[in-house]
């Protein structure tokens, strides 16, 4: 959704252009994931403001296209990384439907990469780095299990230093605290959507200009 | 009101595609942008709405024109 707010905003058309179709691109994503984890077994959650699991970096609107380069030259990296070791896990379900999801990413991550490259976007970079790398977790914390029993083809350390492989920078400088970790939402800072971003989600925002009755 | 030039360079592509094997690739369209990946992600985005078998793109300084519409043939 943080995509689709800059299809009106980016730098050029073509970016405007790209930024509506990587948005569009992820629905499709969540709802092939949502519909996998269905499958699984997993119970659905309730669509209220502290069920959302999101990093922090997307709790607000991005007010500069750095934010936007960085959330898609690392954000979406470490999303890919994840849904790569997913795809090359033992569950059949996800190496069978995740595959079109990574063709596709393969251009979200060309667009981030040569727009990290134009951009001076370092302190934003460093942030959403900061955001993934909590994002994965902590080494022998629940991915690294994951890893252990097959489902995930890759531990942590491994999808940390792809990451790192992808994004080009200097590893963060300060040290994450893992005891304030939330290994549910995979969070250290508390917070999350705003009222607007919720109603944008759950689509209430549109219903304003519904005609009455409709 | 000025324009301000987001990258200090870019250059132009043309946009191939084919939707059967059998069909000749066709101009499509044309992006510009500083660099392939780029120019990559924003055909994608760009040209992507019909079912295409096939997609590529071109540098249009890469194309070598022997005539123009206009100019007698060579």
């Amino acid at each position: 959704m943080r995509y689709a707010e800059w299809c009106i905003a980016a730098p050029t058309l073509e970016a405007d252009i790209a930024a509506a179709a990587m948005g569009l691109d992820d629905i499709g994503h969540s709802r092939v994931l949502y519909g996998s984890l269905r499958e699984l077994g997993t119970p659905d959650v309730p669509d209220d403001p502290g069920s959302y699991a999101n990093v922090p970096y997307l709790d607000r609107p991005w007010t500069d296209w750095t934010a936007f380069v960085a959330a898609n030259g690392v954000l979406d990296s470490a999303f890919t990384l994840m849904i790569e070791a997913l795809a090359g896990g033992n569950v059949e379900v996800l190496r069978s439907r995740l595959k079109k999801m990574l063709q596709e990413e393969r251009y979200h991550a060309m667009h981030g990469r040569s727009w990290l490259r134009e951009s001076r976007a370092a302190s934003a970079v460093d942030q959403a780095r900061r955001d993934a790398i909590v994002w994965i977790g902590p080494e022998d914390g629940d991915v690294d299990e994951l890893h252990g029993k097959g489902i995930l083809s890759l531990g942590v350390r491994e999808l940390r230093r792809r990451l790192d492989e992808q994004v080009s920078g200097a590893p963060a400088s300060t040290p994450i605290d893992w005891k304030a970790w939330d290994p549910v939402r995979r969070r250290i800072v508390a917070g999350g959507i705003d009222e607007l971003t919720l109603n944008m989600l759950q689509g209430l925002a549109e219903k304003r200009y519904m005609p009455a009755g409709a | 009101m000025g324009f301000v030039r987001v990258h200090d360079e870019v250059q132009e592509y043309e946009v191939f595609a084919r939707k059967t094997r059998l069909e000749p690739l066709r101009q499509v369209g044309a992006v510009v942008a500083p660099d392939d990946e780029l120019a990559m992600a924003y055909a994608r985005a760009t040209y992507d709405e019909e079912r295409w078998v096939e997609m590529m793109i071109v540098p249009k300084a890469a194309v070598i024109q022997l005539w123009a519409p206009g100019e007698a043939e060579a």
